[in-house]
């Protein structure tokens, strides 16, 4: 009973998430779109390594960014303001004299947005390796766990904006004024190889930063460094856990 | 056979006793309404019946459960339409009915909950689209999925227009038929009166009377309003002097008299004898409406 409640409300959201065409466009194919337009269009983008990035080109580069950018659009842009909008909504309190704890929407939210997330990386990992040659990971067992780890991290700083938010537009409110700084420090501007030092200690210190900079080592390097899990494993267990504790179901 | 039980419930926001020391029980089979103005603490009171709030004190019993302890057992049995509570505008109404019947051990065919509700052919239609009385009846639906003992109702007709609001009044006349107890919060007192078995007013946290309607009605008197527009002259001296009438006064060509049930037959004989015609003649008798704003006042 109590698995085939979970498996309904996984089915529903997904429904629902398929019929949103902005979420479904920024959250599952933008990453993959932003590659392709970069690297087809931008002269250079895809021709020499450089030096400044430490013989990648810029397209190599540029291919992290692309797959965090997609996570912090999923844990941001798209899953914040859901449960802002199940807050004011009143569907979470709703939930709450079912038998069925509130809370199994919200994993239902997180397995669904994790999942989403999962295509996009695929459908960015396709074009930047089809399309533009870029390497496979040389460590891909290595890769797909910073991924996941930063996932989570991003993922937490969006159930936590979700966990406070009375309304759909407050959710969005915040998750865009901390979405922008973050894809900044993540170096979708300046990639994170000609950040100055200072902001790319900052960096270091977001968890797309963080993310960024641990799949940069795995796909390109093939190494796990030890810094960058630390942050992702700071924020899933310091904000994830503050998000668990504060969140209103009302 | 009572279902509920609330004994001495207080419930305080920020210093404020919003529901202070309520008590009463809610018999099965019955319809049990719920009134009282904006901020009475009506829905404080329901919602710690559902188990949604936690009483600083007193104690509730569901189906000889606690709300908060047994939450799973009291909620597979008692079903719930919230104030202000919808759903997400595009999931469609049979996606959230089959969604909510996987919550419960024994979920009701929404099929046939669609027709008795009157929202055959809507299954398909996306919750956006829903005129304001079909939102409420399919709040009703998902309420009755789980096929409940008890329906907690809050604020049901609200915003809806009269013809709506009738409809759903079938609907929950209904509900109670199949043998489902209702517990109705409402701030319309035709709604009250026309549906309720049992009436418990509530102001200011705390209940100023629980009786039938007709009950309710019946402490304030079984008072009469008498008008008319009478063809000729009458004094107003000689229409006081009748028996059962307690006030003579005038509105313009308007004749007004409040009387017990006795003066209608004083006023109607007084004139039939002098052949004067009552034109545009109307009796009223006391509503509950009367009775809920005399208790109400008396409470201030």
């Amino acid at each position: 009973m109590l698995s085939s409640a979970t498996t309904k409300l996984v089915q529903s959201e997904t429904k629902l998430f398929l019929r949103d065409p902005i979420a479904l466009f920024f959250g599952l194919v933008f990453p993959s779109v932003l590659l392709l337009a970069l690297g087809g269009f931008f002269p250079g983008f895809a021709d020499e390594p450089s030096a400044d990035l430490g013989f990648l080109r810029y397209i190599d580069a540029y291919t992290p960014i692309a797959i965090g950018l997609g996570l912090a659009t999923l844990g941001l842009v798209t899953l914040a303001p859901i449960l802002g909008t199940y807050r004011q909504f009143g569907i979470l309190r709703r939930l709450r004299t079912t038998p069925i704890h509130p809370a199994r929407l919200l994993w239902a939210q997180m397995a669904l947005h994790l999942v989403v997330a999962i295509l996009a990386l695929v459908g960015a990992m396709t074009v930047a390796v089809v399309a533009f040659d870029v390497v496979f990971p040389e460590n891909v067992v290595a890769f797909v766990f910073v991924f996941l780890l930063g996932a989570g991290a991003i993922f937490s700083v969006g159930l936590l904006v979700g966990a406070l938010a009375r309304t759909t537009s407050a959710a969005a409110a915040i998750g865009m004024s901390i979405y922008f700084p973050l894809l900044f420090l993540g170096g979708v501007w300046i990639p994170r190889q000609v950040m100055p030092d200072g902001l790319r200690l900052v960096s270091d210190l977001t968890p797309l930063g963080a993310a960024v900079a641990a799949m940069d080592d795995a796909w390109f390097a093939g190494t796990l460094s030890v810094a960058p899990l630390l942050v992702m494993a700071a924020y899933i267990v310091v904000v994830g856990f503050l998000a668990i504790r504060v969140f209103r179901w009302e | 056979m009572a279902v509920i039980q609330v004994e001495n419930l207080i419930k305080n926001y920020g210093g404020v006793n919003v529901v202070d020391g309520i008590s009463f029980s809610v018999n099965a089979g019955e319809i049990f309404g719920i009134v009282g103005p904006n901020g009475a603490g009506k829905t404080t009171t329901v919602e710690s019946v559902s188990g949604l709030r936690q009483p600083d004190s007193g104690s509730i019993s569901v189906l000889g459960l606690d709300p908060q302890r047994d939450h799973y057992e009291v909620a597979q049995r008692v079903g719930v339409q919230l104030q202000e509570s919808r759903l997400q505008d595009k999931i469609r109404v049979h996606e959230a009915l089959d969604l909510y019947a996987s919550f419960y051990d024994t979920p009701a065919d929404w099929r046939s909950l669609l027709d008795r509700l009157g929202l055959e052919g809507k299954a398909d239609a996306r919750y956006t689209n829903l005129s304001g009385g079909q939102k409420q009846r399919l709040a009703v639906a998902l309420a009755l999925i789980g096929t409940p003992e008890i329906a907690i109702l809050d604020e049901l007709t609200t915003g809806l227009d009269p013809q709506a609001r009738r409809d759903v009044w079938g609907t929950i006349e209904q509900i109670r038929d199949s043998g489902v107890t209702v517990v109705l919060v409402t701030h319309f007192m035709e709604e009250a009166e026309r549906l309720c078995d049992r009436i418990m007013v509530v102001d200011q946290g705390r209940a100023l009377a629980l009786d039938t309607p007709n009950g309710l009605i019946q402490r304030i008197g079984a008072g009469q309003l008498i008008r008319f527009r009478p063809s000729a002259h009458v004094d107003d001296a000689e229409l006081t002097a009748l028996a059962g009438v307690e006030g003579v006064g005038r509105k313009g060509e308007m004749v007004e008299i409040a009387g017990t049930d006795d003066a209608v037959h004083a006023v109607t004989s007084f004139l039939a004898q002098r052949q004067i015609i009552a034109h545009e003649l109307r009796i009223e008798q006391n509503s509950l409406e009367d009775a809920y704003l005399a208790l109400t006042k008396e409470a201030k």
